[in-house]
């Protein structure tokens, strides 16, 4: 079946995946990925990535265990847990013949911790801005997300705790 | 004294504002203020940052000549350099003129320096060479005595690729101050067969809110780990190798992971150094696994006793801001009593197989990093630490655990258990000697 991805449906499946990650609808999420589906966020792309650490470099196993550690455990990092809100933008579709295309978009992202707001790291508000790209995959009719790479604009830099899903 | 009225005053309360470490028989006691007041972080600077040596980056970070990188003696912002005879050297990152920074990136390769303001130049090896306009009519007088360059930082010194620098001139030998943090430098670059670590270019970086002291106690609190990191714990106990690990964290259950946790020996070193070492227990399984040659070679060069020490699960706190833990070198400046910038170096141990390099990277990105699966609860434990030091109204911090059990060496060196506070009181010792100084 031949297809290509138009920007309409480009911008659903951003809007739902971002609507998943917001509500913490992660098993969910998870289900938007291929198979051998790879969620990166590098610190510097250019480099291979078996010579530079990643601040995430996510195999489908390493996907899972990210999952499981902020449904299943009670960590510090996230306790009072993250609240999230996904900001999309500048969404452009650059098609790869029937079967794959990649999806650009910027994305700002806004993060508060609940809790005692009168305490250090909680009740800020911080934005994390990045441009991603969404590699896609037609599997059985479907698009899925072969790597979700972001591009966070200050990603050499000093990051503050990170340990949501973007 | 009811057990409220403030942990661990020991006595006699008030006579000397001062103080900031109280010790007794069987107790150990750290002041609040220590952590939080202005005028204790302006004196450390004056009297740590300022007196000893500091680390300040490595070898392989400017490895030709005429490389640079910037780095910090304490809040001082420091260039660090290698000439054109490859000799290190540093300087303040602040022009003679009047006072600009120089250079804006963080590492570069540049015969001379131009200071962006009012464009003097200057040498890699700190001389002034050139000031626009020099002898115009209205240009400096016949008199003016032109600063011979940048200033440069009195003493800097390699061990091993690791550069320190100090503003005293009169700072005492670098191997004197480094101690039995110089042997943890040698396991761990002895773990190279050619005796070189290679860091790698982009560290993680954090800036997070807590004093800079946490983090020298924190890289070797083995008590803290089964609590604070209690989901890794349950993490490594569901994926085990399965998610990159790569034998990192021994023991498959949260029980066997805390017995690995208590084995081994810490020393808390005069220098204020605190240092684990654990002898790998797995020789046979490292000389005849995947990485045979690579460990047969170390072994070879090592001698077998060695290399167990070589190959072991050893972590350092090195006095007054560098960690090393895993394959990483850390580092920590102070930036105001209660905000910390800490950066993570991974390496690769040259000559080891590239297979070996990328897991234990892999194993550290899985741990570390702002989205690590450790390193966020540590850093969330500075703050939550910080924040419980606002309620200063209670005086004293207790660092007793292990006292009666550890005891003191030959060489200074007091040597306790892990999970002991030994490693944090010993870093109190040297800070309370410094502080106290005239
Ligand atoms: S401040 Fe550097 S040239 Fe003037
Ligand atoms: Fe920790």
């Amino acid at each position: 079946m031949a297809s290509t991805l138009t920007r309409a449906e480009a911008e659903a499946l951003l809007y739902r995946e971002a609507r998943l990650l917001d509500t913490r609808q992660l098993d969910e999420w998870q289900t938007l990925f291929a198979e051998d589906g790879v969620y990166w966020i590098p610190i510097d792309e250019t480099k291979p990535i078996s010579e530079n650490a990643s601040l995430i470099y996510d195999s489908p196993a390493r996907r899972d265990e990210r999952v499981y550690h902020l449904l299943h455990t009670v960590f510090p990092a996230q306790t009072p847990p993250s609240r999230l809100l996904h900001f999309i933008n500048n969404v452009e579709v650059e098609g790869r013949g029937d079967s794959e295309a990649v999806i650009h978009s910027n994305q700002i992202i806004y993060e508060t911790r609940l809790g005692d707001f009168s305490q250090y790291g909680l009740g800020e508000l911080r934005p994390i801005v990045a441009s991603m790209r969404h590699e896609m995959r037609l599997v059985d009719g479907a698009w899925k997300i072969a790597l979700k790479q972001i591009l966070l604009i200050n990603r050499e830099m000093p990051q503050g705790n990170l340990t949501f899903i973007i | 004294m009811n057990a409220f009225d403030n942990a661990g005053s020991l006595g006699a309360e008030g006579e000397n504002r001062d103080e900031l470490v109280r010790t007794a028989p069987h107790a150990f006691r750290v002041h609040t203020r220590a952590y939080t007041d202005a005028e204790v972080f302006a004196r450390e600077q004056k009297q740590i940052f300022g007196k000893i040596w500091v680390y300040v980056g490595h070898e392989s970070e400017i490895p030709a000549a005429y490389d640079w990188k910037t780095s910090h003696i304490g809040t001082q912002p420091i260039i660090v350099t290698r000439d054109q005879e490859g000799r290190l050297g540093a300087f303040l990152n602040r022009c003679a003129h009047r006072g600009a920074s120089i250079c804006r990136e963080a590492k570069g390769n540049s015969k001379s320096f131009t200071c962006p303001y009012h464009a003097w130049t200057y040498g890699i090896d700190g001389k002034l060479t050139g000031i626009p306009y020099h002898h115009e009519p209205n240009g400096y007088s016949e008199h003016f005595q032109m600063p011979e360059g940048l200033y440069r930082i009195p003493k800097v010194e390699s061990y091993r690729g690791f550069i320190f620098a100090s503003l005293n001139s009169k700072v005492q030998p670098l191997l004197d101050q480094l101690g039995t943090a110089k042997l943890m430098i040698d396991r761990r670059v002895e773990r190279s067969p050619v005796g070189e670590l290679v860091l790698r270019s982009v560290p993680y970086v954090a800036r997070f809110k807590g004093n800079w002291k946490f983090q020298s106690e924190n890289i070797v609190d083995g008590y803290h780990f089964i609590q604070t990191h209690y989901a890794f714990v349950k993490l490594q106990e569901k994926y085990q190798d399965t998610t990159g690990d790569f034998g990192v964290h021994k023991g498959a259950s949260i029980s066997e992971m805390r017995k690995h946790r208590i084995q081994g020996t810490v020393y808390g070193c005069p220098q204020g150094h605190g240092i684990n070492f654990r002898r790998a227990a797995n020789i046979d399984d490292l000389v005849t696994g995947e990485y045979a040659d690579y460990h047969k070679e170390l072994r070879a060069l090592r001698g077998e006793e060695e290399f167990g020490w070589i190959i072991g699960t050893n972590a350092a706190s090195i006095f007054p801001n560098m960690g090393m833990i895993h394959q990483q070198i850390r580092t920590w400046r102070p930036v105001s009593p209660d905000v910390t910038e800490v950066r993570i170096y991974l390496y690769d141990v040259k000559g080891a197989p590239d297979r070996l390099n990328e897991g234990w990277l892999r194993s550290q990105e899985r741990f570390y990093g702002p989205a690590g699966h450790g390193m966020a609860d540590d850093v969330e434990m500075f703050a939550v630490n910080q924040q419980g030091l606002e309620a200063s109204a209670m005086d004293w911090l207790i660092l007793d655990r292990g006292i009666d059990q550890e005891k003191l060496l030959d060489n200074g060196d007091y040597e306790g258990m892990l999970s002991s506070e030994t490693a944090q009181r010993a870093f109190w010792r040297r800070y309370s000697k410094l502080m106290e100084q005239a």
